[in-house]
């Protein structure tokens, strides 16, 4: 059937790509010249009637362009380069196949290595990734480890990791987005101690071999397999160095009877990993106090602080989408504890202090958007059923609406240095993923084969 | 070794196409190796004498056009590239018919290949953006079975920097700049559009100006330079491109020009309102600015006198193939009253001056091929600062 799909300029490569990726190459595309955020009512009548109209005529009228063949890419097992070590780099970086750092060669013997830590097959698939559509396998999880400079045992957090990135929950192929956010990695479980993960001072910064390797994996695994590269698939307008991983704190939930992130998204017991997908976040210095109440307006108002136009993903695109985290150090932890809270009662009181004016969240699916169509209010939006009732308690525009839907939609992690009392909070890119969590599956003779990778 | 091959937008190689469209017509022997590389940026090619092996792997593959190519080494590529304004994933558009995208990286390694030294290359990219002006009709220069090929005329402080020759042999051979940027734009329509012949290309006899065609305007040329005639200011570089059918040598005065104007007139040009170029001898056009003539005089000349008489356009058997319908106004009209002129009016010739200054004077005649009517000019980007 002929199709006219409407591009705006700078996407035109994007479009070209993602559309062989779905599986329609030479999808034929009519160009709208510049953005359309930018352009008044006038100018994009005018470039619209001037050139794209007939695109999409001829669109409508031409034969697409016969697709070529599929590309042929090497196979699993195939020796792609024989050179040292200065040349194994160059040559991956040159073909794009590094993020240039240097990367370990992935040689038969170290795949087969991280293999073995592997509880399925090297050829067993994990899903498709768009948008490249290229197969995920354990084998190319190891491949891209190998890269990654992680160890062999890392393995089974990889492929739990490619797992919840093929699911459509997490939505991979939105990885290109223009705002351009990173993925995050939670880690639970006793694997955090058994792979010696950092969950203390500088959690977030890089400098431990198992955060900072295993948060490389997943951007190159972005690069190699789904297929993200700059000027082409990406659309980042900026983006993210991407994040290590940050794993929680469980001495000190355990303590104080809190959940973990994992528990919290319903995956008990084992290890998990959790990913998610942040536009930006940053620290909450010095927060100040002895009990609940005198910490929590300064908490929620920093969570609020870092949320500004995804509350979008609150009440207009994909309402209720919107999942901020807080990670709060422990001592803060034990604090609010101490203080007779615990998470679902810390998530309540957050909800109920985290909290913005009617009018200017209006005025963010409204007059500073154009992604919400139609303008609602918040009233409308809880008369069509679409957003909590909260939101439409007065007629007042002043008074003050919550940034998510239900308390639950609030994040909170435990991780950090044990005794500064210092908290960060990240902003979600909503509808694009969801928050997605996946067991790690250890490989038989776990123990075992740990022992053996720790002697070496 | 960068790549030079073409990859469409949506990621196939056009090597595959091509490799299909070589195998049904029996052209495989020319290029063995089509479609069979490594799909990825670069390539390491080592040995011996890996510049043999890469234009062996080169040649067999289809990227050159017979001629050893100097291999298109990273830093070979990155040396052209530092003299470019534009980032190397900047993409110039589609190249027709198979729609490899002429990314800026894409076209400096072909321009390698062709032999350019670094600075020719904003040249070449000025030329390229030049032939996939719609107007260019690089789909039917790349696919039509006649022979025509790019006129590439260079204007401006770029033509004295890059020591394009305007003089003695400005056509060939001898200048390393016209030769290696005519080639560059050859091999960009090769391996980015896939004009493979016989295969894509269906030229029946080609003609050697597919190899390159490229030149300068004599700066000493009488009369503003053709640039500056077009609305550029002096010191301003331009790439002025054309579809020439062929490339007529005339010796003698404007009266001999003429009339091989009008009895090489081509018919396609007529049947399509081309463009034509002129290229005159500085002998001859010193003479006639003695004379007070300016280059509108000498073009309304030209194309008063060039002319086909009408019988042979009627007698033609491109007149019995084509519906009398689509023949133009003007051309009917003309034929009315005996003959037909060469373009549609005197300024679809294109004038420019170059040539040795000798007595007996040599000029050409370039007809047209195709629709539209095409002349397009690109600016040539400055060299970069300290460059």
């Amino acid at each position: 059937m002929p199709t006219a799909s409407l591009v705006c300029e700078g996407f035109r490569g994007q479009a070209a790509t993602t559309a062989a990726g779905l599986g329609l190459p030479g999808l034929p595309t009519a160009l709208v010249p510049g953005h359309v955020d930018v352009q008044s009512a006038e100018e994009l009548r005018c470039n619209v009637t001037t050139v794209t109209v007939d695109a999409v005529i001829r669109n409508l009228t031409e034969a697409p362009p016969r697709a070529g063949a599929a590309v042929v890419e090497p196979a699993p097992g195939d020796i792609v380069f024989e050179g040292d070590l200065d040349e194994v780099n160059r040559f991956f970086y040159e073909n794009d196949w590094s993020d240039g750092l240097p990367i370990v060669p992935p040689t038969p013997d170290r795949v087969r290595e991280f293999l073995r830590f592997a509880d399925r097959p090297a050829e067993t698939e994990l899903g498709v990734l768009l948008p490249d559509k290229r197969r995920a396998t354990v084998w190319n999880v190891a491949v891209n480890g190998v890269l990654a400079g992680c160890r062999p045992e890392y393995m089974p957090i990889l492929v739990a990791l490619v797992e919840a990135m093929a699911d459509p929950r997490y939505g991979v192929e939105h990885s290109g987005n223009t705002p351009g956010a990173e993925t995050l990695i939670i880690l639970n479980g006793p694997i955090i101690k058994e792979l010696a993960f950092n969950y203390e001072q500088g959690a977030l910064r890089d400098g431990i071999q198992a955060n900072t390797t295993i948060g490389r994996f997943w951007r190159l695994y972005l690069r190699n397999v789904a297929g993200f590269l700059h000027h082409r698939t990406d659309k980042g307008t900026f983006g993210n160095t991407w994040r290590v991983v940050l794993a929680e704190n469980e001495d000190a939930l355990r303590r104080i009877g809190w959940t973990t992130i994992a528990e919290d998204e319903g995956v008990t017991g084992g290890s998990a990993v959790t990913i998610s997908r942040y536009t930006g976040g940053g620290v909450i210095a010095s927060v100040f106090g002895n009990a609940p109440d005198r910490m929590l307006s300064y908490l929620a108002d920093a969570i609020v602080g870092k949320v500004g136009w995804e509350l979008l993903f609150t009440v207009g695109m994909g309402a209720g989408s919107q999942r901020p985290l807080l990670i709060l150090s422990p001592i803060l932890a034990e604090t609010l504890a101490r203080g007779g809270l615990d998470k679902p009662a810390l998530k309540r009181r957050l909800f109920e202090l985290a909290r913005v004016p009617a009018e200017k969240l209006e005025r963010y699916i409204g007059e500073w958007t154009n992604l919400v169509p139609g303008q609602p209010t918040l009233h409308s939006l809880v008369k069509a059923d679409q957003i909590p009732a909260v939101f439409a308690e007065s007629e007042d525009p002043k008074r003050l609406v919550p940034i998510v839907c239900r308390p639950e939609d609030l994040m909170v992690a435990v991780s950090g240095d044990p005794l500064r009392t210092n908290a960060y909070a990240f902003a979600h890119n909503g509808i694009l993923g969801y928050p997605t969590t996946k067991a790690i599956r250890l490989p038989a003779g776990w123990a075992r084969l740990l022992r053996e990778a720790r002697a070496r | 070794m960068l790549l030079p091959a073409g990859q469409r937008a949506s990621g196939e190689w056009i090597d595959d196409i091509l490799r299909a469209r070589a195998e049904e017509k029996g052209l495989l022997a020319r290029t063995p190796l089509a479609g069979e590389f490594p799909r990825q940026r670069v390539e390491l090619v080592r040995g011996a004498d890996p510049t043999a092996e890469v234009n062996r792997l080169y040649r067999y593959r289809g990227w050159t056009d017979g001629l050893p190519i100097v291999p298109p080494t990273l830093g070979r590529v990155e040396e052209t590239l530092a003299q470019s304004p534009l980032e190397r994933h900047v993409s110039l558009g589609e190249m027709e018919p198979l729609g490899g995208v002429a990314t800026v990286e894409k076209v400096a390694a072909n321009a390698v290949m062709a032999g350019c030294r670094p600075e020719y290359f904003p040249v070449v990219l000025a030329a390229v953006q030049a032939i996939l002006d719609p107007a260019f009709n690089l789909r039917g220069v790349q696919t039509t079975d006649e022979n025509v090929a790019p006129l590439l005329i260079v204007n401006g402080p770029a033509a004295r920097r890059l020591d394009i020759n305007a003089g003695w042999g400005a056509l060939g051979p001898g200048w390393p700049a016209n030769a290696a940027i005519g080639r560059a734009v050859r091999l960009v329509m090769t391996n980015l559009g896939g004009g493979w012949p016989g295969a894509v290309s269906f030229a029946g006899l080609g003609q050697p100006a597919r190899y390159g065609l490229c030149l300068a305007e004599r700066e000493d040329t009488p009369w503003p330079a053709l640039h500056v005639e077009l609305g550029y200011r002096p010191e301003q570089s331009t790439v002025t491109v054309l579809r020439a059918e062929t490339v007529i040598n005339v010796t003698g005065g404007l009266g001999e020009l003429a009339s091989v104007i009008g009895s090489a007139a081509s018919l396609f040009g007529i049947l399509h309102s081309g463009k034509a170029a002129v290229i005159l001898s500085p002998f001859t056009a010193r003479r006639l600015a003695g004379e007070g003539r300016t280059r509108a005089d000498v073009r309304r000349e030209l194309y008063t006198r060039g002319r086909l008489p009408a019988e042979v356009w009627r007698g033609s058997w491109i007149r019995a193939a084509v519906r009398a319908t689509d023949w133009p106004e003007w051309a009917t009209a003309a034929a009315e009253t005996g003959s037909i002129p060469a373009v549609r009016e005197p300024d679809d010739l294109t004038l420019i001056v170059a040539g040795a200054d000798l007595p007996i004077p040599q000029h050409v005649y370039c007809p047209s091929w195709g629709y539209p009517p095409c002349r397009v000019t690109r600016e040539i980007a400055a060299p970069p600062a300290g460059g």
